[in-house]
């Protein structure tokens, strides 16, 4: 070797980023289907993917595959013990963590574009429709809406279900007899709905890459702007809530303590990856940190202090995070990618 | 919106019993080797039965921006984000809309939403006439009017109902709308494939083989309403300041009116050729390379769309000329 192509070689492997301990340690695997969306259940981590599977994780064992849909696992869910699914072939399905699988639904070309659950009620929308399963009921109450829902979302109690679409969010209270709706307005379309932990407030993305948000008690609104991309992931961190946002170069986390939130503050911004943009948001369960997912593959973990340096993950692998999701003891965490990749690891080294 | 890795999307129009679900069953059962994905409307003709058949209702969104006709279809940023997460990929999605429907909301989708362009790419506004009813639709609704406006192609169908000169009629019909639309003839949607699908019309390429042709149409018995084009060429190199104020200021004035506009543009002091394309106010614009050597440096451009006589274009444009 010449020293020309020694010099070249160790110049090009100092830019090859080295192995994190996480992926030194972890497990790889590539399904070659998009890593579509993830959930932690009561003892594993479940897994759907663009070629209708889903995957179960358990501590220390070998992923379990069911053959869910025939198409897309577009969403998912769990009441902890079993996980619900909606796809691009028209079903909505409940899946034990054992693989047993139950088709609840059936709306054949229509998809099942979001599904939530609380306790023994599960929920899904096909186009403008909210189907609700509550009890052993089997014929679920039908909730209609102006255009197609965009997400959904259960509050604490599992008494109030918000529903965006075009326009706002109808939130639906459970009475004694009957379900009654209140609906939250704010011009354009709303997808990824949910409620801060306490239930004050309301969250939802919006297509025009920002965030609107209501409190409940007087329907302030809340608009947080300023976001390069969409936010395709939120999430709420830490006992006096931040929440934490995808879709700039870092992580954008609002804080919602005090009595008017966010209302004229600024933004904590952590794990700053340069160019690329985040793309997914997972908190690290009892801490006041966050993993942060990007649209080139890579994944820092970052505590909520500007002040501090975020930790590398996983090392940039071209395609962007889809999923990141921690095990129920908080022993494992997995990463999924659009293009199929998981890494399966411990979280901490001694596990 | 060039990436070889984008999906093309071909938005199939057309009045109700005008042949689209012909074309549709062509597309699903001919065997081609190629995977496509299907998009219907609910109000479709006929039902469609195929896997790769999705139902959506005709979503039409105003963005929070500001831009009076910025409208988009949210039931397709949805549905195309939906099916760029199938494990196989697909070759090609067409997009059916109702016959009552105007195309720019889809066209515009692809311009707006930054996800829907990274992943997929519009090909062709492919708009199926009948040739037996085409010239009362065009009387009657104006979305007609604008099906021909927007296409890239125009699959004029049912010719085998009509003698030659009802033809040639209601081409020249379509032709004073749209003199750059494709024409095909046929019976029973029977055109091959590969003249419908796979186009890259809306690819800034594709506009540099726009050859306007100077026919002086005649406007005078022509009411506000209809829908006409208007073409200007330039051998005198144009001044890029004035050029760029001139037509921002035209589209966001006027972008309601103006369905389409292409043109190729050689700017003072520039090598390169400038290429845009737009859809109402949206427009996607480029420096396309050097000029052919030995070639006219000609600019030309081109509109689509309503009331345009009033619109003073000949004269804006004149003066972008360098004096």
């Amino acid at each position: 070797m010449s020293d020309r192509e020694k010099f070249l070689r160790e110049k090009i492997s100092s830019l090859v980023p080295k192995e994190t301990e996480l992926e030194n340690r972890g497990e790889h695997f590539d399904f070659h289907a998009p890593v579509t969306c993830s959930v932690t259940t009561s003892h594993s981590i479940a897994v759907g993917f663009g070629d209708g599977k889903v995957r179960f994780f358990f501590e220390g064992e070998k992923p379990r595959i069911i053959d869910a849909h025939n198409g897309v696992v577009l969403s998912i869910a769990t009441n902890g013990e079993y996980i619900f699914t909606g796809g691009d072939d028209g079903r909505f399905l409940k899946l034990s963590q054992n693989g047993d699988i139950v088709e609840i639904a059936n709306f054949n070309s229509r998809w099942v574009d979001s599904v939530a659950a609380y306790k023994d009620s599960m929920v899904c929308s096909s186009g403008r429709n909210v189907y609700i399963w509550s009890g052993d009921q089997k014929k679920a109450k039908s909730l209609e809406h102006s255009s197609t829902v965009g997400g959904l979302a259960f509050d604490h109690t599992g008494k109030r279900l918000a529903v965006s679409s075009y326009g706002g969010v109808t939130v639906w209270e459970r009475g004694e007899r009957r379900w009654t709706s209140k609906r939250l307005v704010w011009k354009g379309s709303h997808s990824k709905v949910g409620f801060s932990p306490d239930g004050k407030y309301i969250v939802t993305s919006m297509q025009e890459s920002e965030l609107h948000g209501w409190r409940l008690r007087d329907k302030v609104d809340l608009a947080m702007r300023g976001y390069p991309a969409k936010i395709k992931s939120f999430a709420w961190v830490g006992d006096t809530p931040h929440l934490a946002t995808s879709g700039d170069h870092q992580a954008i986390c609002w804080p919602f303590d005090g009595k008017d939130g966010p209302l004229g503050r600024e933004p904590v911004c952590v794990a700053d990856c340069g160019k690329q943009i985040s793309t997914f948001i997972e908190p690290l369960t009892g801490e006041k940190a966050i993993f942060v997912g990007f649209n080139d593959g890579s994944v820092l973990l970052s505590e909520l202090d500007e002040n501090k340096n975020p930790f590398v993950i996983r090392n940039p692998k071209g395609s962007e995070i889809s999923a990141i999701a921690i095990s129920p003891n908080r022993s494992h965490i997995l990463i999924g990618d659009s293009d199929g990749n998981i890494l399966w690891s411990t979280l901490w080294k001694n596990n | 919106m060039n990436d070889m890795s984008q999906v093309p999307v071909t938005v199939l129009t057309g009045f109700l019993g005008a042949g689209k679900t012909t074309l549709l069953n062509r597309i699903l059962t001919e065997q081609h080797g190629q995977k496509y994905a299907v998009i219907v409307n609910e109000f479709g003709e006929q039902g469609i039965d195929n896997d790769l058949v999705v139902d959506a209702d005709e979503e039409v969104f105003e963005m929070n921006n500001g831009c009076i006709c910025c409208t988009v279809r949210g039931d397709l940023i949805r549905i195309l984000g939906g099916l760029m997460k199938r494990a196989d990929k697909l070759d090609a999605i067409i997009v059916e809309t109702t016959g009552l429907a105007d195309p720019a909301p889809v066209a515009q989708t692809f311009f707006v939403d930054q996800d829907v362009s990274d992943r997929t790419k519009l090909d062709a506004i492919v708009t199926v006439a009948d040739a037996v009813h085409l010239s009362s639709q065009l009387g009657e609704h104006h979305e007609a009017e604008e099906q021909i406006a927007f296409a890239d192609v125009v699959l004029l169908n049912k010719i085998d109902l009509v003698d030659d000169k009802a033809v040639q009629n209601v081409q020249t019909r379509i032709r004073k709308i749209n003199p750059y639309a494709k024409i095909i003839k046929t019976n029973h949607c029977s055109a091959p494939l590969t003249e419908v699908l796979g186009l890259n019309a809306f690819s800034l390429d594709r506009v540099l083989e726009v050859e306007p042709d100077f026919l002086e149409s005649d406007h005078d018995h022509e009411h506000d309403d209809d829908v006409t084009s208007l073409s200007f060429v330039s051998d005198t190199p144009l001044d890029m300041d004035k050029f760029q104020a001139w037509f921002g200021n035209l589209l966001q004035e006027k972008g309601q009116d103006i369905l389409r506009s292409k043109g190729i543009l050689n700017f003072e002091g520039r090598d390169d050729r400038y290429v845009f394309q737009g859809v109402h106010m949206l427009m996607d614009a480029s420096p396309m390379g050097p000029w052919p050597a030995g070639k006219d440096r000609s600019s030309r451009v081109v509109f689509i769309g309503r009331n345009l006589e009033s619109m003073n274009l000949q004269e804006g444009f004149e003066r972008c000329k360098v004096a």
